[in-house]
């Protein structure tokens, strides 16, 4: 068994600091950007722009406070796996439900 | 869960010898006790759902038969399924898991002894949780249209046995809005949906167990194309079981709420669309499927090449088929909903998709028959089952093929097609890989070998029964008789077949006695089997029979696949098995080390409190289903208390629960086999 | 956990493993299945919130500025969490437990907001669980995530109490605190697309 690395080249503290001050930061422009949006009518765009505010919350939490950046790339596959099924079986419910119809409607 | 570092790390128990009675088994965490609980657990649920299959066919057996009420009926098909997939396959599956897996990778346990406690005492709970439902469960007529329901009896026709008509009556997938709070009144459905809720808990649980066992606690040189395919078709289920058990999960609690708190979301009376429960059940429905056979394919796989005395041909397309039917398994589940109106795109992608999984699985049978070609077959009784699982398996997959194509599905569903075909896969594949598995690995349980006369009578009665009871049913399905219908018509021509499948059923009976003699009998009459009964290939017979406590002796080193065959054989030039000369050596030094380990082995501590928690979230269950009465919120929130103290008593009893712990201390590498 | 660190030091090299803690392999697993978990509640809510004809939707009465303090506030919770984590690393007990507490903390006031959040639904809008089925997929939806911050508080709390009356956490045991740590920002990463998809993305429609 090799060694677990337990810590080595985790984030230091201001690190942690500083990501917790970017997380605020793409908080608070996905909540302006909705606000924003009430007054363009971005419409498809705006959720686009939301989706990606939000993957990127999504990967640094991950990469960073659960340190699966500095883990092996097994934990990494296993987590995506369950993602990537959840993603694609939901998808294909919601196809086969007809959303997708339903909203073009 | 929780520790401290400053409690004495000196507190590693070393577990008492002369461990019996029941409170050992209540707070054993031996992945062997545990396996054996869950097998006689599992066959007292196959019993039962074979009582219930017998009532069933009883009743077939005569056109407009009035032996059993209508409600007794959908109670014992509904009970019959659900037994038999959820208490009987999957844990019988899990036994052999518990028992063999870490037996199989050369490890002491599996890497969480006590969540292995866990989930197990999680599924008895949940079981008798489920079973419970025949004493305390309710079942009504439907709602009328104004939402009354007045507790009409759902009976009060002709038919004896009514007293059965109270546990749950929806079918196997609770179907709704049939299952739903409007035609389902009563509790009988809250019994099924929650039971299976705790069992599906106690299955994510050991998948979790078993996938971390798989790839931290091979023994050294046990790499993962080393193997024995049982245990990759375990890791294999195992992942199933982890991406398919929180769908169904989702989908029983919504049904759930729409039972119990007023939700609506598959009662199409507001809004709520049924359809959306098919997918979610046949989300989690079709890889379950694969979850009941793959163990028993595991098992044929290691039966096979044992008694062809060949190795298995194709080692690692076998491992590949299985990692891909598994795969392909998450894309077909709308192929049981070709009749419910998905649309044409989607019905031609289901069933291509379908179509081909039978690569895969036939990839796995003609690997197996490769296997037999030119061996040197010894027709065992475990071999005699194995041989019926392939055939039988052939046979329900070629009818499965069938319902891949879209028109002919819509001829043979809800039809006793459908029926013939699932108990084939099920029956002649799932249960015959099972009681190959058993007679095969009995010695390790026992130290004897069962009795290959009474075991070859009991595979041809049970061969023959099989087939009477479900050949006819392709025929009748076709000819249109309804499953899950309480009676069928005189006229429609259908009673001569179904009183040959009745007769069909006793036999399958009769031959399960026979099983059970023979069981029971080997245990003080068997012959003493030895180490190495069947000269077979696999780790797990590198240890004396029965099983020790601690396993190995001393951990294997692992050198190539079937090592133990290695141990015994070697090649010619022709490739050609021959025997070490100092084969029975090598035999009679496991067994001599094995009985006397050479080092003190520290095996996991006890403990209560998996039984603890498992009772803790069925007394919740209970409580859910009678949430409106006081007494009901009483048992929330006590149950939940106990769940919730029994945890913390986990986190801070002293943790065995590491691999390290159980293996021998200050051991050199070059005592290692 | 030590000797699942450092397994060569007692002399236990016999195993083949994939050089990660058990316990971190198996709660990654878990972790994984758990996207199935809530993929299917989100689906649920996503099919029945694209479904016209109720009388009421969530999207119509959600109030953006009260979840966007509180999913800040869980937010926030992941940063105390990993530096309790690493407080316990540092071996500075002390703050370990000062941080335990806060995200603890932290979590309880989230889970405040979703009562009150949910009272205002039910008095003010008479948005019931029972009303209909993208009410019911909300509910049960974000009820389901709260449950999941309830237990984890449950968790922060235990290791606190452990610490301050038992003992002291550890490095080696930390492998606690660093479970309850993945597990608590699972369940923050989940209100992340929860809060995306479900309230601005759905709100953005109305």
């Amino acid at each position: 068994m090799a060694s677990d690395s337990h810590h080595p080249q985790h984030p230091s503290i201001s690190q942690y600091w500083k990501i917790a001050g970017l997380l605020a930061v793409l908080t608070a422009i996905e909540v302006s950007l909705f606000y924003i949006d009430d007054a363009l009518e971005l419409g498809a765009l705006n959720v686009a722009m939301l989706l990606i505010l939000a993957a990127l919350k999504f990967v640094i939490v991950v990469g960073w406070y659960m340190h699966l950046r500095f883990e092996r790339p097994m934990l990494n596959r296993f987590f995506a796996a369950g993602f990537i099924l959840a993603l694609g079986l939901y998808g294909v419910v919601l196809a086969a439900m007809g959303i997708v119809a339903i909203r073009g409607s | 869960m929780t520790d401290v570092a400053a409690r004495p790390v000196t507190t590693i128990y070393r577990k008492p010898r002369s461990e019996t009675g029941l409170w050992s088994w209540i707070t054993t965490v031996d992945h062997k006790r545990i396996g054996t609980m869950y097998g006689y657990a599992a066959f007292f649920f196959f019993l039962l759902g074979g009582i219930e299959a017998l009532l069933l066919r009883v009743h077939l057996a005569q056109a407009n038969s009035e032996f059993l009420t209508a409600g007794a009926y959908n109670s014992l098909f509904t009970m019959h399924g659900t037994t038999m997939i959820f208490l009987f396959v999957m844990p019988a599956s899990a036994a052999f898991f518990n028992y063999l897996l870490p037996l199989q990778l050369g490890a002491r346990d599996v890497a969480f002894p006590r969540l292995n406690a866990l989930s197990w005492w999680v599924f008895f709970f949940g079981a008798i949780f489920l079973y419970s439902s025949f004493i305390f469960g309710t079942a009504f007529a439907p709602m009328t249209p104004d939402g009354v329901t007045g507790n009409i009896p759902i009976n009060g026709g002709p038919g004896a046995f009514d007293f059965l008509a109270s546990s749950p009556n929806g079918g196997w997938f609770g179907y709704q809005p049939h299952a739903g709070p409007f035609y389902s009144t009563g509790t009988a459905m809250d019994y099924w949906s929650m039971g299976l809720q705790i069992l599906g808990l106690a299955s994510l649980i050991s998948s979790v167990n078993f996938i971390v066992t798989v790839f931290n606690m091979r023994a050294k040189g046990m790499r993962l194309l080393r193997m024995p395919v049982f245990a990759w078709m375990t890791t294999v289920v195992a992942f199933l079981m982890l991406f398919s058990l929180p769908i169904i999960a989702v989908a029983l609690f919504m049904a759930t709420f729409d039972r119990q708190f007023g939700s609506t979301f598959f009662q199409a009376t507001n809004g709520g669309d049924p359809i959306l429960w098919q997918h979610l059940f046949w989300l989690f429905g079709h890889p379950e499927v694969y979850i009941l056979i793959l163990p028993a394919m595991g098992i044929v796989s290691e039966v096979i090449p044992t008694f062809s005395r060949k190795p298995l041909f194709g080692y690692s397309a076998v491992v590949f088929a299985g990692a891909a039917i598994a795969f392909l398994g998450f894309g077909v589940w709308a192929h049981h909903m070709f009749a419910s109106g998905i649309s044409p795109v989607a019905q031609a992608a289901f069933g291509l998709a379908t179509m081909t999984i039978a690569v895969p699985t036939g990839i796995k049978i003609f690997n197996w028959l490769g296997t037999i070609w030119l061996g040197k077959i010894k027709f065992t009784t475990p071999m005699l089952f194995s041989i019926g699982f392939v055939a039988m398996f052939v046979i329900g997959g070629l009818s499965g093929v069938t319902h891949a194509v879209v028109p002919s599905d819509w001829q043979q569903t809800d039809t006793y097609y459908i029926v013939a075909h699932f108990h084939y896969v099920l029956f002649g594949g799932a249960i015959f890989g099972l009681f190959s598995g058993l007679y095969y690995w009995y010695p390790k349980l026992r130290g004897r070998m069962m009795n290959e006369r009474l075991g070859k009578l009991h595979f041809w009665l049970m061969l023959i029964g099989m087939n009477l009871t479900f050949a006819p049913m392709h025929w009748l399905g076709l000819q249109g008789m309804v499953r899950r219908t309480w009676k069928y018509p005189e006229e429609a021509g259908l009673q001569t077949w179904n009183q040959v499948e009745t007769v069909g059923a006793f036999i399958i009976a009769l031959s399960i006695l026979v099983f059970m003699y023979n069981w029971w009998r080997s245990k003080t009459h068997g012959e003493p089997s030895g180490l190495d009964p069947w000269d077979a290939r696999t780790i797990e017979w590198m240890t004396p029979n029965p099983t020790p406590e601690y396993n190995f002796a001393v951990p294997p080193v692992v050198e190539s696949l079937d090592d133990f065959w290695r141990r015994k054989y070697a090649e010619d030039e022709e490739g050609r098995a021959v025997r070490r000369p100092e084969a029975d050596q090598v035999i009679a030094e496991l067994e001599e080390i094995g009985n006397n380990p050479p080092q003190p082995i520290h095996l996991p501590n006890p403990s209560y409190f998996p039984f603890l928690v498992g009772l803790g979230i069925t007394i919740i269950s209970y409580g859910i289903i009678y949430h409106t009465t006081a007494w009901g919120k009483a048992l929330i929130v006590g149950g939940a208390l106990l769940t919730m103290a029994s945890f913390i008593g986990w986190g801070i009893e002293p943790l065995e629960d590491e691999p390290e712990d159980h293996t021998p201390e200050h051991l050199e590498p070059a005592e290692a086999l | 956990m030590a000797e699942a660190v450092h397994p060569e030091a007692h002399g236990h090299a016999e195993h083949e493993s994939t050089g990660v803690d058990s316990r971190k392999l198996g709660m990654w697993l878990f972790l994984s299945s758990e996207f199935l978990f809530f993929g299917a509640l989100i689906t649920n809510y996503l099919l029945y919130s694209n479904r016209t004809g109720f009388n009421i939707y969530p999207r119509e009465v959600y109030d953006i500025p009260f979840t966007s303090v509180s999913s800040f506030v869980l937010l926030m919770s992941s940063l105390t969490m990993v530096l309790a984590h690493n407080a316990v690393a540092r071996d500075d007990q002390p703050q370990a437990r000062t941080w335990l507490f806060a995200t603890a903390a932290l979590g309880s006031v989230f889970l405040a907001g979703q009562v009150f959040e949910f009272t205002e639904f039910i008095v003010h809008y008479d948005m019931k669980l029972t009303t209909n089925p993208v009410a019911s997929a909300f509910y049960v939806l974000t009820g389901f995530h709260g449950l999941h911050v309830a237990i984890g508080v449950f968790m922060l709390l235990s290791l606190w109490g452990i610490s301050r009356f038992k003992g002291r956490l550890s490095e080696e045991k930390g492998m606690n605190v660093e479970m309850v740590g993945l597990y608590w920002h699972f369940v923050d990463i989940i209100w992340i697309v929860i809060f995306t998809v479900v309230y601005l993305i759905d709100a953005a429609r109305v």
